[in-house]
């Protein structure tokens, strides 16, 4: 008796525990549909310790990486000096040449007036800590939402697309990249504009997912996103081709896309402050509203 | 209750300077300390009911730190102890080599767990060769710090006196007498 006494609590802890577990991953999940992840102080308060401390943790092997890629990168300073002012001189003959075509033409305005239209504001981020669970592949960067930062705003680096926002506290927060399994990103191949779904498949390289079996893609094609998913803006730089499977009995064409981004050496990207469209669309929806989106129900892609 | 808080402190501690770690070494290179000292307290830690309630806790500050649900981690930490509590009472896991057999094992069996938990509730897909290749990596790491960290755990679970057995001799001393 006494000791069935005993083992009662524990049961009901474990039922009371996983209980918790199980219903604060549905309510998480749907935060993560249907309004953004902008965690309250409290809930936050570790992320914003986090962000410091992993900095600080990293900055001694951040010193040992710097002083030795500065040591080799110094090596090949003088060859690629000479390299860049040479296509300097030819770019700024280039972008001469093209404006004066362009004034020509009259597009110039246009143009100028598209710019303003899509023109993003970035915000330069650090970042400064990596999932610790390798089957997730999520960052943290050390701007919150007292900079701006919103859940489902893109993140990308001066080489291409990086991932999304996915949580936010007030100092921090964290992205999920693209190669996370979770992410799915609507893509186009630049040279033949074949149309694709590009999906993490949480190792270092992308899948890229055809719509048509028949699609035109060879190895060294360049993937950017199509805009179409309203989550990120159009004609951001996925990746390259690197392999393209025969699609023998299978409905879809698949190929493999080799990352612009190097995520394993990345150390600053840039939150874009406006969300997308579809994002915008999803997380403005007042919490409690009776009729969200239908589009909702899948993850952002 | 500092027993608890320092292992609280260890158990957060850990993934946050792991997470600083892996923006130079990849995850599937490190182990999962987290874990592993989830792993200890269903060893180690005396109370089951103190044991659930802080795998839990560390699974829900893993959460936050990381790319997964909030709750999925906590779950899955929870199965964990659950798993250890119980094969304690079974096997003899005292020693390194046991301890290292078992650790691989729950391991795979966590991932499995991720991947299960990923295809119900998100976009992400099962259980594939990626997660296969990773596992082996991270699975043998994971066995290799097994030891060290489940002796931590010990420690800490042993430190600062046995205030249990101290709070019983209070209570029995006065019957004593009076009989």
């Amino acid at each position: 008796m006494a000791e069935s006494d005993r083992r009662l609590p524990v049961s009901l802890i474990v039922a009371g525990l996983v209980a918790i577990a199980v219903v604060s991953m549905v309510v998480d999940r749907r935060g993560v549909i249907e309004r953004g992840r902008e965690f309250p102080a409290w809930l936050g308060s570790l992320l914003d310790i986090a962000a410091p401390v992993q900095d600080a943790v990293a900055m001694p092997f951040e010193a040992v990486r710097d002083t030795w890629s500065g040591y080799i990168s110094l090596l090949h300073v003088k060859l690629q000096n000479d390299t860049l002012q040479r296509e300097v001189a030819r770019l700024s003959e280039e972008n001469l040449q093209l404006r004066e075509a362009l004034v020509a033409s009259g597009r110039l305005q246009r143009i100028a007036d598209m710019r303003k239209h899509y023109e993003v504001p970035m915000l330069p981020a650090e970042l400064v800590g990596v999932d610790a669970s390798p089957w997730f592949r999520s960052v943290l960067v050390d701007r919150g939402r007292d900079r701006g930062v919103l859940s489902g705003m893109p993140v990308i680096s001066e080489k291409g697309l990086v991932g999304l926002v996915t949580a936010t506290s007030r100092h921090s927060a964290k992205a999920m990249l693209v190669l996370d399994r979770q992410t799915s990103v609507d893509g186009v191949i630049q040279r033949s504009r074949s149309r694709g779904t590009v999906r993490g498949r949480g190792s270092d390289e992308l899948e890229f997912e055809f719509v048509a079996r028949n699609s035109d893609v060879r190895v060294n094609d360049l993937v950017i996103t199509s805009g179409l998913g309203g989550v990120y803006p159009k004609g951001l730089f996925i990746g390259t081709i690197s392999e393209v499977s025969d699609p023998g009995t299978q409905l879809m064409r698949r190929a493999t896309i080799q990352p612009a981004v190097d995520f394993g050496r990345l150390e600053q990207v840039f939150v874009m402050l406006r969300r997308g469209p579809t994002m915008e669309l999803l997380y403005s929806t007042q919490v409690g509203d009776e009729s969200p989106p239908s589009e909702s129900a899948g993850p952002p892609s | 209750m500092k027993r608890t808080l320092l292992i609280l402190l260890i158990g957060i501690a850990a993934p946050v300077l792991q997470g600083a770690l892996n923006t130079f070494v990849p995850a599937r290179f490190t182990p999962d300390l987290a874990f592993l000292v989830v792993i200890g307290l269903g060893l180690y830690w005396r109370s089951t009911a103190g044991g659930l309630v802080l795998a839990a806790t560390l699974g829900f500050a893993a959460d936050l730190l990381s790319g997964s649900l909030l709750g999925q981690q906590a779950l899955l930490r929870l199965l964990a102890f659950g798993a250890a509590r119980s094969a304690s009472g079974h096997l003899n896991l005292r020693g390194a080599v046991p301890q290292s057999f078992f650790v691989v094992g729950l391991t795979a069996l966590n991932a499995l767990g991720v991947a299960t938990l990923n295809v119900f509730f998100t976009a992400g897909g099962g259980f594939d060769l990626v997660m296969l290749r990773d596992l082996l990596s991270h699975a043998l790491l994971n066995a290799l710090f097994a030891f060290p960290v489940s002796r931590l755990v010990e420690a800490v679970a042993t430190a600062f006196g046995d205030d249990e057995g101290a709070r019983r001799a209070l209570r029995l001393t006065p019957r004593v007498r009076s009989i």
